[in-house]
C-alpha cells in the first residue's frame, strides 16, 4: 500500500476520532448528557476517569488524533513517527480506560468504545508507515 | 534515522507515553465531575406532576381545599409505591390541582432503617417544599425492603432531578429539630388513627375528623367515591 492511501486512510480514521473526542470534550466541560445507546456513558462521563489533572481525557484523545491527522497530512519521517507514537500511545490509554469501564464502572460509553475501533485501525496503519517508508523519489 | 531506529523509537515512545498516562489517571485521586450521575428514573413525570401545586410541610395543595386525603405510607411499602403509580397522579390531576382536596402524608418507617433515611430526607425536604417530589421519586425508584438501597448516592441523584431544590442543604438538615418533630408528628398521628398496614387513607372535611378509609383497590376508584362524596357533603 503506497504512502498516499496509508496517508488517506490516517486522515479519514483521525478525523472521524477527532469529531467523537471534540463531541466528549464539549459534552463534559458544559455538562451536557451525551446521547447514548449503550446506557452507560453518563456513568464514565461524571466518573473520576473522565478527567486527568482537571483536563478531560476526551480532550487528550483530540489532542491524539490532531497529532495524527497532521501526521498524514506532512510526509516527514519525524511526522511517521509520531504518527504511530500517537496512535500506540492512544491505543494504549483507551485501553486501560475500557478496562476501568468494564472492572471498575461496569458502564460503558459507546463513543469511547468507537474510538477504541478507530485506533485499533490506526496502530497498524501507522506502523505500516514507518515500516514502509517511500523509497527515495517515491 | 533509519527506518528501523525509527520504528523502535516510535515504538518506545507510545509505550512510554501510554505508561505514564495510565499511571497518572489511576494515581489521580479526583477528576469525576462533582454533578451527580443520571437523573433517577420518573424525575420529568414527578415534576410536571407537582408543578405549580403549593406544598406546605407534608401536606400537597392549597391550604384552602375543602376535603383533606392523608395517605398513611412508608417509603419502603411495595403497595404505596404502586398506589403512588397508579393513583397519585389522577388524585392530583382531578382533585389536588383543582383546590378540592389537599393530600397530607402521615410518613410511618416501621419497615427499616432505610425507610427513617428515606423519610428524613423528605421531612428536610420539605422545609424546602419539596417533600413531595422527593417521596414520589423514592417511589419511582424504590429497592427492595432493607437491602440499604436508600444510599446518599441515590439522594443526590433524586435531589438532583427536582427542580428548585438545594440537594445538598436536604441532605445536611436530616437531622435537625426541625425533621425529629415532625417524625415524632408523623408516628402519633398514625397511632392515633390506629393504622397498622399501609398504605392506609383517611378522609374529612379540611379542619374536621378524618375517617378511615377501607381500601379495596389501589386504583383511583379506590377513593374516589368517598373523595367526592366529602366533596358534595
Amino acid at each position: 500500500m503506497g504512502d498516499r492511501r496509508l496517508r488517506a486512510a490516517i486522515l479519514v480514521l483521525s478525523a472521524l476520532g477527532a469529531a467523537i473526542a471534540a463531541y466528549l470534550t464539549v459534552t463534559h466541560v458544559a455538562h451536557v448528557r451525551v446521547a447514548c445507546a449503550t446506557g452507560g456513558c453518563e456513568t464514565v462521563q461524571t466518573s473520576r476517569y473522565a478527567e486527568l489533572a482537571g483536563v478531560p481525557v476526551a480532550a487528550l484523545g483530540l489532542a491524539a488524533y490532531l497529532v495524527l491527522g497532521a501526521s498524514a497530512v506532512l510526509g516527514s519521517d519525524l511526522a511517521r513517527a509520531a504518527g504511530l507514537t500517537a496512535a500506540l500511545a492512544g491505543l494504549g490509554f483507551a485501553g486501560y480506560l475500557l478496562y476501568v469501564q468494564a472492572a471498575v464502572l461496569d458502564a460503558y460509553c459507546q463513543w469511547c468504545l468507537a474510538s477504541d475501533a478507530l485506533l485499533l485501525l490506526l496502530v497498524p496503519v501507522t506502523l505500516l508507515r514507518v515500516v514502509r517508508a517511500d523509497p527515495p523519489g517515491g | 534515522m533509519t527506518r528501523r531506529r525509527l520504528l523502535l523509537a516510535s515504538l518506545a515512545a507510545g509505550v512510554v507515553v501510554a505508561g505514564a498516562l495510565i499511571a497518572a489517571l489511576a494515581l489521580d485521586g479526583g477528576g469525576g465531575t462533582k454533578t451527580p450521575a443520571a437523573a433517577p428514573a420518573g424525575a420529568s413525570r414527578v415534576a410536571a406532576l407537582l408543578d405549580g401545586i403549593p406544598q406546605h410541610g407534608t401536606a400537597l395543595g392549597s391550604p384552602d381545599a375543602p376535603v383533606t386525603l392523608v395517605e398513611f405510607a412508608d417509603p419502603q411499602c411495595p403497595y404505596c409505591a404502586q398506589w403512588a403509580e397508579t393513583s397519585l397522579p389522577t388524585i392530583v390531576r382531578r382533585y389536588v390541582r383543582t383546590g378540592k382536596v389537599r393530600i397530607v402524608f402521615g410518613g410511618m418507617a416501621f419497615v427499616g432503617a432505610d425507610s427513617d433515611t428515606a423519610l428524613r430526607t423528605a421531612l428536610a425536604a420539605a422545609a424546602q417544599s419539596r417533600f413531595w417530589n422527593v417521596i414520589d421519586l423514592l417511589y419511582a425508584n424504590q429497592g427492595v425492603e432493607n437491602t440499604g438501597w436508600v444510599t446518599d448516592s441515590l439522594l443526590r441523584s433524586i435531589g438532583s432531578g427536582i427542580p428548585g431544590l438545594d440537594t445538598q442543604r436536604m441532605l445536611d438538615e436530616r437531622s435537625s429539630s426541625a425533621v425529629e418533630q415532625a417524625l415524632a408528628q408523623a408516628t402519633s398521628l398514625a397511632r392515633r388513627a390506629g393504622v397498622n398496614q399501609t398504605p392506609s387513607f383517611a378522609v374529612g372535611r379540611t379542619g374536621g375528623p378524618l375517617q378511615l378509609v377501607q381500601l379495596t383497590t389501589l386504583e383511583p376508584s379506590g377513593l374516589t367515591p368517598t373523595l367526592d362524596a366529602a366533596l358534595g357533603a
